[in-house]
C-alpha cells in the first residue's frame, strides 16, 4: 500500500463557500483541505508515527490473544491462563502481512513481531518463568485490550449489524451448539446452562466481541508497522500523508470479514459465520472508533463520578470518556488499563521518541504521560482518517465543484466537530505543541 | 564535662552569625553549609551533654541588676535545645539555594536560634527574658524582608504582639525577682523559694499568662499567628511554629507551674478551659481555611490548646505529656510546613482551591504528598506517630483533674482528622491541572530535610520514650497534683477500700 490516491490533496484555490463560523472553523477548513484534525508539523508526524510503531507491537499480541480467547479459551470456567499465548497463535500468520498474504499491508513477516517475541522472552526484569512475568505485570497487559472489548460490547447503537446479529435466533442456535459441545463432558456446567441459559449466552456474546476486536486489530497492527517503516524510509513526510495512508488502509480492508469461530475438541464451530457478511469497516472499525475513541467509560482509578448528580450522562450515546476526551494525567496510577497500555507501549518506543521525551517536561520520569499525550494526538489523526473515509463514502469529494456538495461536506465536518465542543475534549489541547 | 560547654552551645550560633558576612555571597552552597554547621554542632554538643551531663554554669554578669550568666540543662531544657538545634539546621537546608541575600538571611536564622537556645539554657529569669526578647528582632526582620506580599502587616503584627508579650514577661519576672524575699535575685533556685503574697502571685501569673499565651499562642491571643505563618518564608515558619512558640509553653511550665504553684492550681480550671476552647477554636477554624498555611496556623493553635490543658492539669502524666507534645508538635509542624514549602515552591501557590491532583505519581509531587499525608496523620494523632503518645498522656493526665475540658479537647482532636482529610482530599486527589503541572521533580537535596523529619515523626511514635523520657523526673518534681490510682489498681484494692471512696486527685501545692 502506498500513501496516495483516495484523499484529495490540499487545494490551494480559495473555497467557493463562505468560511465556517464554527468554533473549530480552522480545523474544519483544514479537514476540507484534506488535512487532519492534528496540525501538520514535523514534530506531530514524528510523534504519531513513533507511537503507532510502539502501539503496533503490543497490538500484535492483543489481536492474537483476543482471537485465542475467543476461539480456544472460550467458556473455560477458570481462565487463569488466557493471557499465556500458545506458540500456535504466535505463529498464526497475519492475514495482511507476510509473503502468503493476498492483501498485504505490511512488508514484514506474518508471524509475531520479533520485538514482541524478544520482550516476551525477558520482559523488563530478565528471563524467569512465565508465571512470574505474568504476576509481576512484566508482560503485555491484556487488561487494556479487554477494556476496549468491553466498551464495544457495552455500548449500543453504534451502527453495523453485529450487535443485532447477536440477538438473532441464528446466533442463539450457533451459540447453543457451541456451548453444549464445550460442556459435553461437564454435566455440572451443562446443567447450569440449562438453568441459566442467558448467562452463558451473554458470555458467548462477549467472546464474539473478543473475536471482533481481534480481527479489527489484526488489520491495524500491520498498518501501523508499515507506516513506521515508510517514515523510517522517508516516504511519509507529513501528517496528511499519514492520514491518507490510514484512509487508504480503511478502504482497502473495509470489506474484510468479521466472524467468530470456536474450536472444540478439534472441531470448528461457527458462531458468527463469515457467510453473514459482517465487514471490517461497518461491524468492527466504526463501532470501535465510536466505543473506544468517543464514548468509552470512566476507567476505575482515573476519576470519580457521581451518577446521582448526573455527572454520568443518562444516555450511553452521550458518554464522552474515550481517548479523544481522556485526561491523560491519571496515567501512572497503579494497575488501571490506561497505565497498562502506556506501559506496554513504553517497551517498544523508537529511539527518536525516547530522545524527544527525555528533553521535555520531567524527561524519563513522566515518559508514561508524555507517551499518553502522544497517543492521544495519534488517535485524533486516526479519527481524522475515519472522518475523511466517512465523508468520502457518505458525501462528496473535497474538490467537488458544486458549492451545495461542499456545503454538505461542511455540515458533515461541523457536526463531527460539535462532538468536541465539550470541555473535556482535547481537540484544543492537541493544537498546542506544548501539550505534552 | 566542663561547664564552658554550656556557653559554647549558644556561642556557636553567635560566632557563625558573625562569621557569615565574611563569606562570599556568590557561593550559596558554602554559605548554607557554613550556616547549618553551627546548629548541627549545637545538636551534637547537646547530645554529648545528654550523655555526659555538665554541671551548671554560674558566671556573674550584671550583679547589681541580679543578672547572672546562669546556664544549665535539665529534663525540660535539654530536649528543647536539641529540638531548636535540629529545626534550625533543617530550616537552613530547607532554604532555597537561590535565596535572596543569603548571608543576612542565615545570620538572622542563627540569631533566632541563639535567642531560643539561650532562653532554654537560662537558669536566670532575667537572662531568659533577654533571650526571649532577642528572638523577636531577627524573626521580625526575617518576616519583614523575605515575607510574602503582605509581609509589612505580618511583621507589624508580629512585633506588636511580641513586644506586648516581652513587656509582660519582663514585668512578671521583675516582679518575681523584686518581691523575692531572698533579695533581688532572678536565679531559678532562688525564685523557687520565693515567698509571695496571694495578690502578688495573681498579678505575676496574669502577666506571665499573657506573655506566654501571646507567644504560644492560644485563643484569643493569636491575632499575629495566622497572618505571620501565611506571610513568612518557610524556614522562618518552621522555627516560629516549631521552637519559638515553645518558649511560651516553656515559660508557663518553668515560671507558672514551677514558681507560682498555688495560684496556678487556683486558676487552673480557667486555664484548662482556655486550653480546651483554644483547641476547639483552632480545629474548627482550620476546617474553614482556604490556604494551607493558614490551615496549619490554626491547626497549630489547636495543638497548643491541648498543651495548655496538660499544663493546667499539672499532674505528672499531663506535664510529661505537655513536654512530649512540645517535642512532637515541633517535629510535626516543621514537617507540615516543610511539605507546604515544597508544594509552594513547585506550584507557586498554597491556596487550596488552586491545587488538586498533586498525588499524581508522574506529574505531581507524590513523595511530598506522601510525607504531607504522614504529617497530617501525625497531627491527627494516629497511633504509631509522634503526636499519639503525647496527646494520650495529656488526655489521661488531665482527665482526673478536668474531665469536661479534656472531653472538649478530645473532640477538638477529632476535628483534626476532619481538616486533615479535607485538605488532602482536595490537594492530593482530583484532576491535576495541565497548565499548572509543569514543574520539575523535587530534588534529593530538597527532600532530605523533609524525609529526616518524617523519619523522626515515625520513630518517636514507635518509640515514645524519645519524647517522654527526657522530662519524666523533672515534670514529676514540678507536678502540682497527683494522679488517682489507675482503674486496675483500684479494682485490685477494692476489698480493702471503702466502696464509696471515689478516686480523686490530691493537690500537692500548698
Amino acid at each position: 500500500m502506498t500513501p496516495t490516491t483516495l484523499v484529495e490533496p490540499t487545494a490551494p484555490a480559495p473555497s467557493p463557500i463562505p468560511p465556517s463560523e464554527h468554533r473549530f472553523a480552522e480545523i474544519i477548513h483544514r479537514l476540507e483541505a484534506g488535512g487532519s484534525m492534528l496540525p501538520d508539523t514535523p514534530e506531530n508526524l514524528k510523534q504519531i508515527i513513533g507511537i503507532y510503531k510502539a502501539y503496533a507491537v503490543p497490538m500484535d499480541f492483543y489481536w492474537r490473544d483476543l482471537l485465542y480467547i475467543a476461539e480456544q479459551v472460550f467458556l473455560e470456567p477458570l481462565p487463569a491462563f488466557k493471557y499465556f499465548l500458545p506458540q500456535e497463535y504466535l505463529d498464526r500468520p497475519n492475514t495482511y502481512a507476510g509473503d502468503g498474504s493476498s492483501l498485504r499491508v505490511w512488508r514484514g513477516a506474518a508471524t509475531a513481531h520479533p520485538e514482541l517475541l524478544e520482550f516476551m522472552e525477558k520482559g523488563e526484569t530478565g528471563a524467569m518463568p512465565k508465571l512470574w512475568h505474568h504476576l509481576w505485570h512484566d508482560r503485555i497487559n491484556m487488561e487494556f485490550a479487554e477494556a476496549c472489548m468491553q466498551a464495544m460490547f457495552w455500548h449500543q447503537d453504534m451502527g453495523g449489524r453485529f450487535n443485532e446479529y447477536l440477538d438473532s435466533d441464528a446466533y442463539r442456535s450457533n451459540a447453543d451448539r457451541a456451548i453444549k459441545a464445550y460442556f459435553r463432558n461437564n454435566p455440572l456446567l451443562l446443567g447450569l446452562y440449562g438453568v441459566f441459559p442467558e448467562m452463558f449466552l451473554e458470555k458467548v456474546k462477549q467472546l464474539s466481541y473478543y473475536a471482533n476486536l481481534g480481527l479489527f486489530w489484526e488489520v491495524m497492527a500491520p498498518v501501523f508497522f508499515e507506516m513506521s517503516d515508510l517514515y523510517d524510509e522517508g516516504a511519509l513526510t507529513s501528517v496528511q500523508q499519514a492520514m491518507e495512508f490510514l484512509v487508504n488502509g480503511i478502504f482497502a480492508v473495509a470489506g474484510q470479514p468479521i466472524y467468530h469461530q470456536v474450536q472444540i475438541a478439534g472441531e470448528w464451530f461457527e458462531i458468527v459465520p463469515k457467510a453473514e457478511g459482517m465487514t471490517w469497516l461497518h461491524e468492527a472499525a466504526l463501532p470501535y472508533v465510536e466505543a473506544v475513541f468517543y464514548r468509552g467509560f470512566p476507567f476505575r482509578g482515573t476519576k470519580s463520578y457521581n451518577a446521582q448528580v448526573h455527572q454520568i450522562p443518562d444516555k450511553q450515546a452521550d458518554f464522552h470518556y474515550g481517548i479523544l476526551y481522556a485526561d491523560i494525567f491519571p496515567v501512572g496510577s497503579a494497575g488501571i488499563p490506561p497505565t497498562l497500555l502506556m506501559q506496554d507501549m513504553l517497551h517498544f518506543l523508537p529511539s527518536y521518541l525516547e530522545a524527544d521525551y527525555a528533553v521535555h517536561r520531567r524527561g524519563d520520569h513522566d515518559k508514561l504521560i508524555q507517551l499518553g499525550v502522544t497517543f492521544q494526538r495519534s488517535m485524533y489523526n486516526v479519527t481524522s482518517a475515519v472522518l475523511q473515509a466517512l465523508r468520502a463514502v457518505l458525501h462528496h469529494p473535497l474538490d467537488d465543484p458544486d458549492p451545495d456538495h461542499l456545503l454538505a461536506n461542511r455540515r458533515f465536518f461541523e457536526e463531527q466537530m460539535d462532538r468536541f465542543l465539550r470541555p473535556e475534549a482535547r481537540l484544543d489541547a492537541i493544537q498546542d505543541p506544548d501539550y505534552r | 564535662m566542663t561547664t564552658p560547654l554550656l556557653l559554647i552551645i549558644p556561642g556557636i550560633s553567635l560566632a557563625m552569625a558573625l562569621l557569615l558576612p565574611l563569606l562570599p555571597q556568590q557561593r550559596p552552597g558554602l554559605l548554607r553549609f557554613a550556616a547549618a554547621g553551627a546548629p548541627l554542632l549545637q545538636l551534637l554538643l547537646g547530645l554529648l551533654c545528654w550523655r555526659y551531663p555538665p554541671s551548671d554554669l554560674h558566671q556573674a554578669w550584671l550583679p547589681k541588676l541580679g543578672l547572672t550568666l546562669d546556664l544549665g540543662l535539665d529534663g525540660l531544657s535539654m530536649p528543647l535545645v536539641l529540638l531548636a538545634a535540629l529545626l534550625t539546621t533543617l530550616a537552613i537546608f530547607v532554604t532555597p539555594i537561590d535565596q535572596n541575600r543569603p548571608r543576612l538571611f542565615f545570620c538572622l536564622l542563627l540569631a533566632t536560634n541563639l535567642g531560643v537556645v539561650g532562653a532554654f539554657l537560662a537558669r536566670n529569669a532575667l537572662l531568659f527574658v533577654l533571650a526571649f526578647e532577642l528572638v523577636l528582632i531577627p524573626t521580625t526582620l526575617l518576616v519583614a524582608i523575605w515575607g510574602g506580599r503582605r509581609r509589612a502587616g505580618a511583621a507589624i503584627r508580629l512585633v506588636l504582639y511580641g513586644a506586648v508579650s516581652g513587656l509582660c514577661l519582663l514585668a512578671a519576672v521583675l516582679a518575681l525577682g523584686w518581691f523575692n524575699s531572698n533579695g533581688v535575685d532572678f536565679g531559678y533556685e532562688s525564685l523557687a523559694q520565693a515567698q509571695l503574697s496571694a495578690g502578688q502571685s495573681r498579678w505575676i501569673l496574669a502577666l506571665l499568662l499573657l506573655a506566654c499565651g501571646l507567644k504560644l499562642p492560644i485563643a484569643p491571643l493569636h491575632g499575629w499567628q495566622p497572618f505571620s505563618y501565611a506571610e513568612s518564608p518557610i524556614p522562618v515558619v518552621m522555627l516560629l511554629s516549631g521552637v519559638v512558640s515553645k518558649l511560651g509553653a516553656y515559660g508557663i511550665l518553668r515560671f507558672g507551674v514551677g514558681f507560682l504553684g498555688d495560684t496556678w492550681v487556683a486558676w487552673s480550671p480557667w486555664i484548662a478551659a482556655a486550653g480546651a476552647l483554644s483547641a476547639i477554636y483552632g480545629a474548627l477554624n482550620a476546617i474553614g481555611q482556604a490556604d494551607i498555611r493558614r490551615l496549619m496556623a490554626y491547626s497549630s493553635l489547636g495543638h497548643m490548646g491541648l498543651l495548655v490543658l496538660g499544663l493546667a492539669a499539672a499532674t505528672p502524666l499531663s506535664l510529661q505529656g505537655s513536654v512530649a507534645q512540645m517535642l512532637a508538635h515541633g517535629l510535626i509542624v516543621a514537617l507540615l510546613f516543610a511539605c507546604v514549602g515544597l508544594i509552594e515552591r513547585k506550584t507557586g501557590t498554597s491556596t487550596i482551591a488552586e491545587l488538586s491532583g498533586l498525588l499524581n505519581p508522574l506529574r505531581g509531587l507524590p513523595l511530598t504528598m506522601a510525607l504531607l499525608l504522614l504529617a497530617l496523620m501525625a497531627a491527627a494523632g494516629i497511633p504509631g506517630l509522634a503526636a499519639f503518645p503525647a496527646e494520650l498522656l495529656v488526655f489521661v493526665g488531665s482527665w482526673s483533674a478536668f474531665p469536661q475540658a479534656t472531653l472538649v479537647a478530645l473532640v477538638a482532636s477529632g476535628f483534626t482528622a476532619v481538616y486533615a482529610v479535607r485538605l488532602f482530599n482536595r490537594v492530593g486527589f482530583g484532576r491535576l491541572d495541565n497548565q499548572r503541572a509543569d514543574w520539575p521533580l523535587t530534588s534529593w537535596a530538597e527532600r532530605a530535610p523533609v524525609l529526616l523529619l518524617a523519619v523522626l515523626v515515625v520513630a518517636s511514635g514507635l518509640w515514645p520514650r524519645a519524647l517522654t523520657g527526657w522530662s519524666e523526673t523533672t515534670t514529676a518534681s514540678l507536678a502540682l497534683r497527683t494522679m488517682p490510682p489507675a482503674p486496675w489498681s483500684i479494682s485490685s484494692s477494692l476489698s480493702s477500700a471503702s466502696p464509696d471512696a471515689a478516686p480523686t486527685f490530691e493537690v500537692l501545692a500548698s
